[in-house]
């Protein structure tokens, strides 16, 4: 047998749903239920060998072809970018990126540029570039919804999921960016150098969504 | 102020010992393939005007370059690539010139890269371009030359070929803004298939739609111009999958069966750049392309001389690299000797090595007074024979 493929997962819920996945592909994941503190486990009737990792790593890991496939939300796609083939939208992990601002505020009103505060500030500025508006961005690593509330910035740019936090903060939407679920993506050199084991691997998770 | 004198700057390093010798002798034997086709060696200078670059820039976005001013206040750039340098010598100094002209270079280039990405920002390229024929043998050329370059590299290796062409000729025919056929190209270079679908199904749905949605699927062996012939919505498309085919069939012929050479239909990098035939070369061990090329018969009439022209480059940072991790007993050779004169003898034991040398053994000059210390740095640095030259002239004594 050829040495298994390498697949890095998103630490956390998508980790969750993907061994789900496997599961109803028929591989005994028994390794990553019982997984302690290890964070490269077996899967070995699907030939395969589960990596644990951070979203934002899970991409680095695939672009150096160290891990062949990974699971890893658009959300981080978009902020991050890299060289890799997005293969499926999973269709799990779904919520949205959204502009958000005080409840009632006219977001868009004035001449005076606009402040927002985000985690992905890459997205906001591909998101504000696209609209021909000059915002100031300023990264926040937390609760990105204190920023308005505080006075640091108009508006905030965020996933959101059901608007809950953002409803108990008095901020709403003020449009919605796009949206996003996880993805299967693979390495750009493992689709070539590996290509049936891959495509078989595709086409059973195709069938199984 | 802080100093940093003590380290390099981010994406570059120093190779040691193993590690240079290791890239030279890739170096050697790929050069070695390429003069022996007749390829001549091109040395361009490392400093470039901007303006050579800035002909298109979506070649080299201006935000990769490493830009510095000449002492007149001219933008410079230290060069990012080969073989643009290359086309402006052609266009200039090699217009009267016997076509086709066989060029080869083996230099860094140098672009910026994301701090904290673990890349490199210097990169040594080798590569050849073949220029002044259309010509299908040009193409089996360089793509034979390309197939035997990964092979020397010494890994298990895959060469794919493709054309951009097609895309070209589909996405021509569609009637959408150039920014919507941008966003298709990068769809299809990532291999985006929902993405692609939702894009194209809100398009409409054609015979070319459909064709643009299956390109990036149209990867693999020879099977895959079967499958690709089904969905080509026109003849002078048909024609250009035809040639690719018949490219392909010629080149396993060419290089032998076990030479994996494969097809991606969907290959549609640097669309600007490139025309025609694309080339990627791939090594079991490295998550990026090693080789790059293709067909550019535009490139150089940018610089005023329209020829058509065909290369590609081979990283060979990331060639030494992998080979580094496959072979263990690749080391440069150390000394066979070393010499030690006793005191008094000193000029006589450095004729003593000369003469060695020039039988071809590889021997260093002692350095030390005291011959136990010869004898101990020999032990350490593996030169199993130490030559004393003293009162017997050139007694030998083995290192154990």
């Amino acid at each position: 047998m050829n040495k298994p493929l390498r697949i890095a997962l998103t630490k956390g819920r998508l980790e969750k749903d993907t061994v789900g996945l496997f599961e109803k592909l028929g591989y005994d994941c028994t390794s990553v239920h019982e997984k302690g503190r290890k964070l490269i486990l077996p899967v070995p009737d699907g030939n395969l060998e589960v990596v644990l990792a951070k979203a934002n790593d899970v991409i680095t890991y695939v672009e150096h072809g160290v891990c062949d496939l990974g699971v890893v939300g658009k959300d981080t796609i978009m902020e991050m970018n890299g060289k890799f083939f997005e293969l499926i939208d999973l269709g799990f992990g779904k919520c949205k990126f959204a502009l958000a601002a005080k409840k009632g505020c006219d977001f868009y009103s004035g001449f005076g540029v606009k402040t927002i505060a985000t985690k992905y500030p890459n997205v906001a500025r591909t998101f504000f570039e696209s609209k021909g508006m000059d915002v100031e961005i300023v990264k926040i690593e937390g609760s990105v919804e204190l920023a308005p509330l505080l006075e640091l910035s108009d508006g905030i740019v965020d996933i959101v999921e059901t608007g809950t936090t953002l409803k108990e903060n008095g901020l709403e939407v003020v449009e919605d960016i796009c949206s996003i679920s996880a993805r299967f993506i693979v390495n750009t050199v493992s689709l070539k150098m590996r290509h049936e084991e891959i495509e078989e691997l595709v086409k059973r998770i195709k069938e199984c969504l | 102020m802080k100093n940093y004198d003590l380290i390099t700057p981010e994406g570059t390093k120093d190779l040691l010992f193993d590690e240079s010798f290791i890239r030279r002798e890739i170096e050697n034997s790929i050069h070695k393939i390429f003069r022996s086709r007749g390829y001549c060696e091109f040395i361009t200078p490392g400093l470039e005007f901007y303006d050579v670059f800035n002909h298109n820039t979506s070649y080299f976005p201006q935000e990769n370059l490493y830009k510095l001013s000449d002492s007149k206040g001219r933008l410079i750039v230290i060069r990012p690539d080969s073989t643009i340098p290359i086309a402006r010598a052609v266009a200039t100094r090699l217009k009267d010139a016997t076509l086709p002209l066989r060029i080869y270079y083996n230099q860094q280039v140098y672009r910026t890269e994301p701090a904290l990405k673990g890349r490199s920002d210097e990169i040594l390229q080798t590569g050849i371009e073949l220029i002044g024929s259309q010509s299908k043998t040009a193409d089996l050329e360089v793509i034979s030359t390309a197939a035997s370059a990964l092979k020397a590299c010494g890994s298990e290796f895959s060469l794919e070929i493709g054309n951009i062409a097609i895309f070209k000729e589909l996405v021509s025919r569609l009637d959408v803004s150039d920014s919507k056929k941008e966003l298709i190209r990068q769809l299809i270079e990532t291999k985006n298939f929902p993405a692609l679908n939702d894009l194209l199904d809100a398009i409409g749905t054609s015979s070319v739609t459909t064709a643009l949605k299956k390109l990036p699927a149209l990867f693999g062996g020879e099977e895959v111009f079967e499958k690709a012939k089904k969905v080509m919505p026109d003849k002078k498309i048909s024609r250009i999958l035809d040639e690719l085919s018949d490219i392909y069939s010629n080149i396993s012929q060419i290089c032998g069966y076990d030479c994996n050479i494969t097809v991606d239909l969907g290959l549609v990098n640097k669309t600007n750049y490139y025309t025609g035939l694309v080339i990627k070369g791939y090594l079991a061990g490295h998550g990026d392309e090693v080789l790059s090329g293709g067909r550019y018969d535009k490139l150089i009439s940018e610089f005023g001389y329209d020829i058509p022209a065909i290369g590609f480059a081979v990283n060979v940072d990331a060639a030494a690299k992998v080979n580094a991790k496959n072979t263990e007993n690749l080391h440069p050779r150390c000394a066979d000797a070393i010499v030690f004169g006793t005191p008094g003898r000193e000029t006589q034991a450095l004729i003593v090595a000369e003469r060695m040398r020039n039988d071809g053994e590889i021997v260093e000059n002692a350095l030390f007074d005291d011959i136990n210390a010869v004898r101990e740095y020999a032990k350490e640095k593996k030169i199993s024979k130490i030559i004393i030259v003293g009162e017997e002239d050139g007694s030998t004594e083995a290192v154990r």
